[in-house]
């Protein structure tokens, strides 16, 4: 008993970490987002090249991405552990309720930035050519 | 003790924190000693005294600063209103010649800059210093002379731009001073705008600084970061967005003042520039900061929602989500103000979609606002009625928003006065509305009375009647194909009854104001001391004292939920005995807890600063600095700057990071605190820690544009032209990285116990830094700046290094001469250790610096 206790204070205090963490899933949005942005550019101005090419390798790292931040939200997901514990706002100031709070908002990111990458996406779908 | 964070770095671990934490229910609840606690709250009374008289006005409280800091925006917004007010008389009828085409071009141009510059971004940090620390139970800011060095500087520059129009000499090119518009246009108009707002942005910036490091640092003993209130978590987010928003605005304000005072072509395409640079300067800025003015005033209705349905907010992680999401979304819409710029169809795709994927995030806290009204017991109030407006209003505008965000609509809209009518329903509604809601909310808390009800309403009614008379009929107006910022139309277009409404609403908008004004100005006199918590709201703010005391909180207390004041009923008494921490200040002086990031686990105690003279002096040459190149006289400025930097130098150098008396001191409840912290523990390092953060983003502004050139441009760099001596570039970069390895092994030894190598070190580097800005200067000598963007982006950049090595040297000089006089010590080594992390920084950028001078040539030819 007192070995799961020990094991649980050990898992609230490892991850205080963590402000950093919830930004993880938006970050991959973001560099995402610059990868899209730059790699158009260099195609659509500078360079010349194969918009098709271009369309499918990005679409291979939206896949990247997105699996990442599907990683990343499962993480999180484990984190607010709301299987186990039943509770869903975590409202209390204790370092359980903090360390779950903390996962329920990265798991919360990680969706939306989730919806963010597919959003960024579907022009590489519809729309064929840099014209 | 079980959650020490790591996040803090790895001296957290905290050995020195002595005595009890947290503390037991019973030492909570012993009685104080009436005596006692009577003594605690004179000195504590003498230490936070306000000086009066004429002294009055060297206050850095944060409770005077920020009154004079929200005035001012106000007083600002009323004068871009009268604009406004003026610019729909012009539009009123067609062919009206009331104002002349020059100054209707300064009056709209002054109305859009006034309003965003002068107003909506001030007005958030000006509330926040003003009500944060009460939200977080805190006595002040952490770095009140900050704030008040931010408010004068806002002041001297506010009433330098806004003035510039009585003299018509006004900057006239629109609000983002479009090239070659605003690059070619004679008269100081736009040198006024550059170089008048960049010197408010900075103080915007210091502004960020401290609100980040009040939200992290400065909450009190236990209210780790999921029960912190939520405008806590709104200015955080908004806080690190102005750090990566307001820097590209910087670069691009250097280089185009670069431009309009020495000629480098940095916007020019005859020679090799491109004006849709600043565009994308100025709109990575300008999207995210509508961002940032919408989400703290809409942090306010997220404190008054919950108040008013009397329940705790439903969905407090959906709103942190909210918040958080939509600051990274905002990143990605700039280009929304460009579709019509002949960018790659694909890459206005991924704008258009990133522009309503952020409806996702920005909906999800008004949906949790309205569920939390919906299950709560409504109390309705007239702050909640301004909010339920904003909202409705907001909405409107979110929704033509997502028209907006469709690229061939775009196509359509664009610069026509459906625009204009968007961006006044999402800033009247996610901004203004929710901020004079949190003037009727928090005023008992300002001026302990309660402004009218009866005015209230009639003001809102007005205000909110007046707007939609104004602004609905130009969607229509704009729909039909009236352009944006014409100082007058034929008539018989169809646009002639439209306008003369929005005219007539203007008019409506306005009385409400006035109505508004007369009661803020004069409810003082009108109404009685209110009680301390009128709205029976949960969160500190309301244990605030009534009549004012200026201690912000007679002690701090131990927080456990999310509602205090709602879920322990003993919460205030115990506050106001002074039975929590640093109920007393033995030696009558200033002083506030620092807690850690995560968890708020008592740090250490921090002095805070008094009220002084020196913030105004240094504003004030800072300003001069500033104010003078606008005029072209280069000389003064040099002087100004020189005497704001040894006015800054004094400043620190005498109350801040000075050695303690004692090393531990007791704070109440069995506690004994260290006096002292360096490195990450300290305020101060967080300080210098997000300075750096917002700096390093202006550099990285700097490299895009290099590289912008490059992709956009086919002879980018020119053929034949001269490149920087790579070898004093390589020379210059060796120098770095050795002062940087100087100071870093400064900051060893001394910690080790050999102050006198640090100092040897210390001069060292200095000399190295010295060395190195020589040397980078030199490599450019051969270029000439006027004949080509780009020989003129790399000397921007050298610029760029160069006075960051001076700056560089100036610390370690700085703590070179600490060092040398007892202020920094083995032990008391703040400086020292804020310094490296300078250098960190500084020393990375120098690199990507000297490889952009020195490799970019040989590789992009």
């Amino acid at each position: 008993m007192t070995d799961g206790k020990d094991a649980e204070k050990h898992e609230f205090r490892e991850e205080s970490e963590s402000l950093w963490r919830i930004a993880f899933a938006p970050a991959i949005w973001a560099i995402h987002f610059v990868v899209c942005y730059a790699w158009v550019s260099l195609v659509c101005v500078k360079f010349g090249g194969d918009p098709a090419v271009m369309r499918v390798s990005l679409l291979a790292i939206s896949a990247v991405a997105l699996a990442a931040i599907a990683w990343l939200g499962w993480r999180a997901f484990r984190q607010w552990n709301v299987r186990d514990t039943g509770d869903f706002t975590n409202p209390e100031g204790e370092a359980e309720d903090r360390h779950e709070f903390l996962g329920h908002a990265a798991f919360l990111l990680a969706i939306i930035s989730a919806i963010g990458v597919i959003y960024v996406s579907m022009p590489l779908i519809i729309i064929e050519g840099c014209r | 003790m079980s959650d020490t964070s790591r996040f803090d770095g790895p001296s957290s671990a905290d050995p020195e924190l002595e005595g009890i934490y947290p503390p037991t229910a019973e030492m909570i609840a012993e009685p104080m000693d009436p005596e006692l606690s009577r003594a605690q709250a004179e000195r504590l009374s003498r230490a936070w005294a306000t000086p009066t008289g004429w002294r009055y006005w060297s206050s850095v409280n944060n409770t005077e600063v920020g009154v004079w800091y929200t005035l001012t925006a106000f007083c600002f917004m009323l004068l871009a209103g009268l604009m406004a007010l003026l610019i729909r008389l012009q539009l009123a009828v067609p062919q009206n010649d009331l104002v002349s085409a020059d100054l209707f071009n300064q009056l709209f141009t002054m109305h859009g800059s006034a309003m965003m510059f002068l107003f909506a971004v001030p007005i958030f940090e000006s509330v926040s210093i003003l009500i944060l620390p009460s939200l977080v139970g805190a006595r002040d800011m952490p770095f009140p002379r900050l704030s008040a060095f931010g408010y004068w500087c806002f002041l001297i520059g506010g009433i330098f731009v806004i003035g510039s129009i009585f003299f018509n000499v006004a900057p006239k090119a629109g609000w983002f001073m479009y090239p070659p518009l605003a690059t070619e246009d004679p008269g100081p108009g736009s040198d006024i705008w550059l170089l008048g707002l960049s010197f408010i942005e900075v103080a915007s910036i210091a502004a960020a600084v401290e609100l980040i490091v009040g939200a992290l640092k400065c909450r009190p003993p236990g209210m780790r970061v999921n029960i912190m209130p939520l405008y806590a978590w709104y200015v955080l987010v908004v806080g690190g967005m102005i750090l990566f928003a307001f820097p590209p605005l910087i670069a691009g304000d250097l280089l185009f003042e670069l431009e309009r005072s020495f000629d480098w072509p940095f916007f020019d395409p005859t020679r090799g520039g491109d004006p849709l640079l600043w565009q994308h300067l100025f709109w990575i800025f300008g999207h995210p900061e509508v961002y940032i003015i919408f989400l703290p005033s809409i942090a306010i209705a997220a404190m008054i929602v919950p108040t008013v349905a009397q329940r705790p907010i439903v969905g407090y992680s959906w709103i942190v989500l909210s918040a958080v999401g939509t600051g990274f979304i905002s990143f990605g819409l700039w280009v929304h103000h460009m579709f019509t710029t002949g960018l790659p169809n694909i890459s206005l795709g991924f704008f258009s979609a990133a522009s309503e994927a952020v409806v996702i995030p920005t909906g999800i806290q008004l949906f949790a606002f309205v569920a939390t009204l919906m299950v709560g017991r409504v109390k309705l109030n007239l702050p909640m009625l301004w909010i339920a407006g904003g909202l409705a209003i907001f909405t409107a505008g979110g929704l033509t928003g997502v028209m907006l965000a469709i690229a061939p609509f775009d196509f359509q809209a664009h610069d026509t006065y459906f625009v204009v009518a968007h961006l006044h329903y999402t800033l009247f509604g996610g901004m203004v509305f929710p901020i004079i809601a949190g003037v009727y909310y928090y005023m008992p808390l300002i001026s302990k009375k309660l402004m009218s009800k009866r005015l209230g309403r009639w003001s809102f009614w007005l205000i909110f009647s007046g707007f939609n008379i104004t602004f609905l009929p130009m969607h229509l107006s704009g729909l039909l194909g009236m352009p944006r910022r014409v100082f007058t139309y034929p008539g018989g277009l169809g646009w002639d009854i439209w306008n003369l409404v929005s005219t007539c609403g203007a008019f409506v908008i306005a009385a409400g104001f006035a109505i508004f004004m007369f009661d803020l100005l004069t409810h003082g006199r009108r109404s009685a001391l209110t009680p301390r918590n009128p709205w029976g709201g949960g969160t500190l703010e309301w244990t605030h004292d009534v009549p004012e005391a200026n201690w912000g909180v007679r002690s701090i207390p131990y927080i456990t939920s999310r509602y205090p004041l709602w879920d322990d009923p003993n919460l205030v008494e115990r506050m106001d005995a002074g039975r929590y921490y640093l109920g007393d200040s033995a030696e009558e002086t200033r002083e506030t807890i620092v807690t850690s990031v995560i968890d708020a686990r008592p740090l250490y105690i921090q002095p805070i600063t008094g009220p002084t003279w020196i913030t105004l002096v240094a504003a004030a040459f800072t300003g001069g600095a500033f104010i003078f190149p606008t005029f072209h006289m280069y000389w003064p400025a040099g002087i100004c700057g020189v005497l704001a930097i040894c006015t800054i130098i004094t400043w620190l150098w005498r109350d801040t990071a000075r050695p303690p008396k004692t090393h531990m001191a007791d704070v109440g409840l069995g506690l004994r605190l260290p006096t002292y912290a360096s490195g990450s523990r300290s305020a101060g390092w967080w300080a210098m820690w997000i300075t750096m953060l917002a700096d390093s983003t202006a550099f990285a502004s700097l490299i895009f544009s290099v590289f912008y050139y490059w992709t956009a441009h086919p002879d980018f760099p020119p053929a034949g032209s001269a490149h920087p001596e790579l070898m004093l570039v390589a020379l210059a970069g060796i120098c770095v990285a050795l002062a940087w390895g100087a100071t870093f092994g400064a900051r060893e030894v001394n910690t080790h116990g050999r102050p006198g190598l640090a100092r040897a070190l210390l001069g060292g580097g200095a000399l190295l830094s010295l060395a190195a800005a020589s040397f980078m200067t030199l490599s450019v000598t051969d270029l000439s700046p006027k004949t080509h963007a780009y020989p003129a982006i790399l000397s921007a950049i050298t610029i760029w290094m160069g006075v960051h090595s001076a700056l560089g040297a100036l610390m370690q000089l700085y703590c070179l001469a600490g060092s040398t006089f007892g202020k920094l010590t083995p032990r008391y080594d703040a400086d020292l250790r804020n310094v490296t992390l300078y250098w960190h920084f500084h020393a990375l950028a120098a690199l990507i610096a000297a490889a952009t001078l020195g490799l970019v040539p040989l590789m992009l030819t």
